[in-house]
């Protein structure tokens, strides 16, 4: 395969990885606040991903592709609400082990990997028209 | 066309900057992958060294046969002396633009010379 094709094709294997990983992040950010139902129920659990990378064997050159969406395992905080319906017996809500500040850190890398990959296609994309070029007059 | 070995060398640093393009994808794309290390390409100078005049063969398996294309494949691992974040990945995303930017600065030199020289050429044959 023409290295430049396959260059396109690895940014955008990396592209469709940090889109993935936005939409977790988007799922996590959502669900920020969402309790259980039921008294002393669990409220939702905050998913993680990982990326492994594969070797494109068509190509020879690496791509990236999610490996594993997960949950964290981490502890609920809980929250004094005697009034809200996923009280337990004590009047304390479990909240999710969401951190907003965590998610926006994610989101902003995610952000800067999807622009960078965007960079490397756009500039494979000029190489090949440069070398187009030289057929003009 | 043997005495004019210019464009001979111009399309070999094409396919060397464009393998080193879609290396710096790969590392651009595992930018966030645990435990990846960067790769690069050996220096251009070595893939040259390394291709002399060899005799000729009517399979690429014969002896002595062209193996430059097998040459400009072979990755490099980066030195350790980068700094590792606790995932274990090596990839400076910086690094990696700036050397796309270079090969893109090379690129275009490339097929202006390219270009100049096939201009040249016409000239004569139109005059």
């Amino acid at each position: 395969m023409d290295p430049l094709t396959a260059a396109m094709k690895v940014a955008a294997s990396g592209m469709s990885a940090q889109s993935e990983r936005l939409r977790v992040v988007s799922e996590n950010l959502a669900n920020a606040q969402s309790t259980g139902r039921t008294p002393g129920s669990d409220p939702y659990r905050r998913k993680t991903i990982t990326f492994a990378s594969e070797l494109d064997r068509a190509s020879g050159v690496s791509t990236v592709d999610v490996a594993d969406i997960a949950r964290d395992p981490s502890a609920f905080p809980v929250e004094y609400q005697p009034g809200n319906p996923a009280a337990d017996a004590n009047g304390y809500v479990k909240t999710p082990n969401v951190n907003v500040l965590v998610e926006m850190a994610d989101m902003r890398e995610a952000n800067r990997g999807y622009e960078a990959n965007l960079q490397v296609i756009k500039q494979a994309r000029d190489l090949i028209s440069m070398t187009i070029d030289l057929m003009r007059n | 066309m043997q005495p004019v070995n210019l464009f001979d060398l111009a399309a070999q640093q094409a396919r060397w900057l464009a393998v080193r393009q879609s290396v710096i994808a790969g590392n651009v794309a595992n930018v966030n992958t645990p435990g990846y290390r960067g790769v690069d390409v050996k220096p251009f100078s070595a893939v040259l060294d390394d291709t002399t005049v060899t005799m000729q063969a009517t399979q690429p398996g014969h002896f002595g046969a062209n193996k430059a294309s097998a040459e400009m494949a072979a990755f490099r691992q980066e030195d350790d002396s980068t700094e590792l974040v606790p995932s274990g990945n090596s990839v400076q995303l910086e690094d990696e633009l700036m050397k796309a930017a270079d090969v893109r600065r090379a690129f275009d030199l490339n097929t202006a010379i390219v270009k100049a020289f096939h201009q040249m050429m016409m000239q004569t044959t139109k005059a």
